[in-house]
């Protein structure tokens, strides 16, 4: 903290007289009602007074000299100050200034002072004008599988015309397309707005997706677990032959490498296993005579 | 807040007389509600300057006149740019 013969810039030595001429060139030019708009005016008057308030009292002067108080100087209660400038001009809080005093005197001379006006709100119009288009918000149902592998979609727009949107592999929900200059046209010479497509990917029924792969469910026939066989799978890129080894179980999980989304993840393959519609008879019979293994107890987690 | 005479004069600490040469020089120009003056917060605010500039700044009765009649032009000038930069409503 300054001290407040560095603040009024006086030597420890000044007398009375010094100080008070001090403070009096400072504060003419530092009182806030005769700086209306400036801000810091009032933080420097404030010093500049408690300086003054502290050197012009011989007593609270004594004190400093002697280290008793500090340039602060034994800090009264200060109440927050309302300067006058806070109820003239534009600052005035409504009802509390007086018009009276407030004069327009300064600019009656000015010929004309509402063309003057005209002309500035003219250009200021012309200013938006001239601003770049509005950005326009779209949204976009893609189906799962163009979300995946990727696909461009038409966008018909309101004024009838249409856009292609291109979509890129692996987009999710809630992502944001954005096509330059396909928004608003500006009104002036500001280059049109951005179209911003929202984009909502649509459920499959069978292929979920989990991060960069897929999953699908896939049923089997028992015979088909039990002696294993070649299927054809769907994949988002097309069917594909997946050889399921024997004796697979419901459940188990296969995965097809480099088949999941965008060509990054994988594809697994859960198997169901499903009975015949019809039970036919030949199976029937064979599992009326058929005795399965004494240890081989589907529930066997399940005994305590 | 609206003061009457005696609660104006209790709230800035100045005498019958100091307001009377402040009216008549019209540093203070008081709003009128039915035949008593109304003093404002402005009123009070512009008080405590005056008190100031004469006091504390040593400027004296023509250096306040002058003082507050530029500064009433300089706030009226604030409040027309202040007002310019608002632009006018559209339409």
């Amino acid at each position: 903290m300054k001290s407040p013969y560095e603040i009024l810039g006086v030597s420890k030595t000044a007398s009375a007289d010094d100080i008070r001429s001090a403070y009096r060139k400072l504060a003419k030019k530092l009182h806030p009602d005769l700086n209306p708009g400036d801000k810091k005016a009032e933080e420097r008057f404030k010093e500049v007074s408690t300086a003054n308030d502290l050197l012009s009292d011989n007593e609270k002067r004594a004190k400093f000299d002697a280290g008793v108080i500090d340039a602060a100087g034994n800090e009264k209660p200060q109440q927050q100050r309302q300067y006058y400038r806070n109820y003239a001009g534009p600052n005035a809080a409504r009802g509390a200034s007086n018009p009276n005093y407030e004069s327009a005197s300064a600019f009656s001379d000015f010929e004309g002072m509402d063309d003057i006006l005209a002309q500035i709100y003219a250009q200021q119009a012309q200013a938006r004008r001239n601003a770049k288009g509005a950005d326009v918000r779209y949204h976009l149902n893609i189906p799962f599988l163009d979300a995946v592998t990727g696909a461009t979609q038409r966008l018909n727009l309101p004024d009838g015309t249409t856009i292609d949107v291109k979509i890129p592999a692996g987009i999710e929900t809630g992502r944001i397309i954005r096509l330059k200059g396909k928004g608003q046209a500006s009104q002036g010479a500001g280059g049109p707005g951005d179209a911003l497509v929202e984009v909502s990917v649509l459920a499959h029924p069978q292929f979920i997706r989990v991060g960069d792969d897929l999953l699908l469910e896939l049923p089997v026939s028992i015979k088909e677990a039990a002696l294993g066989g070649s299927v054809k799978v769907p994949t988002a890129t097309g069917a594909v032959m997946l050889n399921i080894p024997a004796g697979s179980n419901a459940g188990t999980q296969l995965r097809l490498k480099g088949k999941g989304v965008a060509g990054r993840g994988d594809q697994m393959v859960k198997l169901r296993i499903v009975l015949p519609n019809r039970m036919d008879q030949q199976l029937n019979d064979f599992l009326k005579s058929w005795t399965p293994a004494a240890e081989d107890d589907p529930r066997k987690e399940f005994q305590s | 807040m609206i003061l009457k005479r005696t609660e104006f004069l209790a709230r800035t600490h100045i005498d019958e007389q100091t307001l009377e040469t402040w009216l008549s020089e019209q540093w203070l120009v008081p709003l009128q509600e039915t035949e008593a003056e109304a003093f404002t917060d402005a009123d009070i605010a512009r008080a405590q300057l005056i008190h100031e500039l004469n006091h504390e700044l040593g400027v004296n009765e023509a250096g306040i006149s002058v003082a507050l009649h530029l500064l009433d032009q300089l706030h009226g000038l604030r409040r027309a740019v202040y007002e310019l930069r608002q632009g006018r409503p559209r339409g």
